[in-house]
């Protein structure tokens, strides 16, 4: 992830705000945020070695598949649900997007855009699956799913009934505000229940 | 089977060195602990009133304390054993010279380190080691209660154990840790004195036991009565249900391992006879060693102990036919929750169960299901992983600690 997606996330999120992070991994950037913004936080991670670097650094965490669902947590339990870097590894995105809506009232996805201008030369000239620095992983080996634009983003967000309220826009040179879904590589979206 | 059969049998070291069970019931040679000799205390405590409403006098407990009680008396960790363990946790014993049951993880810089912690751990109500229990003499006959010792919960084991704290003039336990049934009365801690404990690491346990594990437990317990030595459990020490506890523990022993366990240790391989009897069937490794397993355990044992205490496990629950909300808003602790994926004796979903309640009840709780591949056991062998896990959690929460600069809890 870019690291101006974190940064915007600490940003967005109030200080003392409940936060749930799913696919937390080592923990590094929910150590920072509870520090930084006095967080009360929780991550959920998959993998027992990442848990227990999370233990390690002091972080509440739970060993939890975020696929099979956050049953562990009632409604509403959390101001902020994080789906930072692990939307599009997801096999059924809407049904995790749902469930997040569930356990918290917000919602701060990020996402790599697949409509980047030189992922779509490449596609183009080279007729090849596309290698960029923010896919910097062939075909064969990428953790990623599903391939979608900021476009494609913003349709889905209006398929779930759910509102994109704020997006930050990122390159390697740094944020990008003209003709995101040309020119960013990784977007962050906080998202608010009901349709803008 | 003959001397040297027994001692092939107790040569448990796997080739990774993968020590399995009880670390009291295994001759490791060359086996060193960390703190030498350490001490086994006893304290007679006033009385006690159990949940069955049984009025004991005076309740004797046996009990160890390694490390320093700091200043402020802030640094007590409670240690709960499981049924087949006692108050001897770590550290070689003063008769025997084997190490306590948790020597792999109490000591000086290990999961739970005796350098910057005060560690206590005792026998449990109802045990046979020191603490008060069937084997114990009534105050008007002298001779043992035997089945005439009331029944023993866990809640009661807790309520010992807090007489016990009180007694080392603490107020406030910086956490209770316990496996298996250590794990139900760190359960229970946290639910009887919620004020009392500022950590509870259950390990391996559940909030109650499912079918399989009452039903596991009533083979051994059904062993042990229909021993024709049991005698209403009336015995004399020279004419002991011993083959009924045996027999209890060996199906308790499998019920520890897992099956990638004993194949890695045992496998088809045969025992070697001294001397080999042509005309009888080969005697597998496995049959061997819970042979063994059976034989040392009856010697350290009490049979009517056996009973009690798998009786306290089997009618354990957290939540006592209450609403689990309502008995877990009451919960002031932080929660450490492990689970091993190859438990199937207390499978990881328990532990999953127990947190769900948890979390729902927004108690701040820590879980993880570590992928050690030695079944129930997996916390009383030599693990890295877990050790790794309960250092950091324990270092956190005594770092958080100091700097919360807390009152000092008043002994």
């Amino acid at each position: 992830m870019h690291p101006g997606i974190y940064e915007t996330v600490l940003d967005w999120v109030p200080e003392g705000a409940r936060v749930l992070d799913l696919g937390t991994g080592d923990g590094a950037f929910l150590e920072r945020a509870v520090r930084a913004r006095h967080l009360m936080a929780e991550g959920v991670e998959k993998d027992p070695d990442l848990v227990s670097r999370c233990i390690q650094r002091g972080l509440v965490v739970h060993q939890g598949n975020i696929a099979e669902g956050l049953d562990q947590y009632g409604d509403q339990s959390f101001d902020y649900a994080l789906l930072l870097g692990t939307f599009q590894e997801l096999v059924a995105p809407d049904q995790i997007v749902r469930e997040a809506f569930r356990v918290g009232r917000r919602v701060i996805i990020a996402y790599t855009n697949f409509a980047h201008y030189r992922v779509r030369l490449q596609i183009l000239f080279r007729g090849r699956a596309p290698v960029t620095k923010s896919l910097p992983q062939a075909w064969f080996r990428t953790t990623n799913l599903h391939f979608l634009s900021t476009l494609d983003f913003r349709e889905f967000s209006r398929q779930m009934g759910v509102a994109p309220v704020r997006s930050a826009a990122f390159n390697s040179s740094g944020p990008v505000r003209l003709f995101p879904n040309l020119f960013a590589e990784e977007v962050v979206t906080l998202l608010e229940p009901g349709n803008a | 089977m003959s001397a040297a059969h027994q001692s092939d049998a107790s040569a448990t070291e796997t080739p990774a060195g993968i020590v399995q069970g009880d670390l009291q019931d295994q001759k490791i040679a060359g086996y060193q602990s960390l703190l030498g000799v350490t001490p086994i205390q006893s304290v007679t405590l006033p009385g006690l009133q159990t949940q069955s409403g049984f009025k004991f006098d005076q309740v004797v407990v046996s009990y160890q304390t390694l490390g320093r009680l700091s200043p402020r008396r802030d640094n007590a960790i409670l240690v709960g054993h499981a049924l087949s363990g006692n108050a001897h946790v770590a550290g070689l014993h003063p008769d025997t010279g084997r190490p306590g049951w948790w020597d792999y993880h109490v000591g000086p810089g290990k999961a739970i380190d005796t350098d910057k912690f005060f560690v206590i751990c005792s026998n449990v109500l109802g045990g046979c080691d020191g603490t008060t229990g069937p084997l114990s003499p009534r105050p008007d006959t002298g001779k043992p209660y035997g089945t005439d010792f009331p029944p023993v919960t866990v809640a009661d084991m807790v309520a010992v154990q807090a007489k016990l704290i009180e007694h080392l003039g603490i107020s406030r336990l910086l956490a209770v840790v316990g496996g298996s049934m250590g794990g139900m009365q760190a359960l229970s801690w946290a639910v009887q004195f919620p004020e009392r404990v500022r950590v509870c690491i259950p390990i391996a346990t559940c909030a109650s036991h499912s079918a399989m594990q009452i039903a596991f437990n009533e083979i051994g317990r059904r062993a042990i009565i229909t021993d024709p030595n049991w005698n209403g459990g009336n015995y004399t020490p020279d004419c002991r249900p011993t083959h009924g506890l045996a027999v209890a523990r060996m199906v308790g022993h499998v019920t520890y391992l897992s099956e990638y366990a004993m194949t890695r240790k045992f496998g088809r391989s045969l025992q070697p006879r001294v001397p080999a009897a042509a005309d009888e069937a080969a005697l597998f490794a496995v049959e061997s060693y819970l042979h063994h397993q059976g034989e040392s355990f009856v010697r350290r044992f009490d049979p009517n102990s056996y009973l009690y205490l798998t009786k306290a496990l089997d009618q354990f629950d957290l939540f006592d036919g209450q609403p689990p909300e309502e008995v877990l808003s009451r919960l002031k602790a932080r929660f450490l929750v492990i689970s091993f994926a190859s438990d199937w004796l207390y499978p990881p979903a328990q532990s999953q169960a127990l947190v769900r309640w948890l979390k729902r009840c927004r108690v701040a709780a820590t879980y993880i299901n570590l992928e050690t591949l030695y079944g129930h056991d997996s916390f009383l062998i030599e693990n890295p992983e877990f050790a790794q896990v309960v250092r950091h959690y324990l270092d956190h929460e005594l770092r958080s600690a100091d700097t919360a600069k807390e009152a000092p809890a008043a002994g």
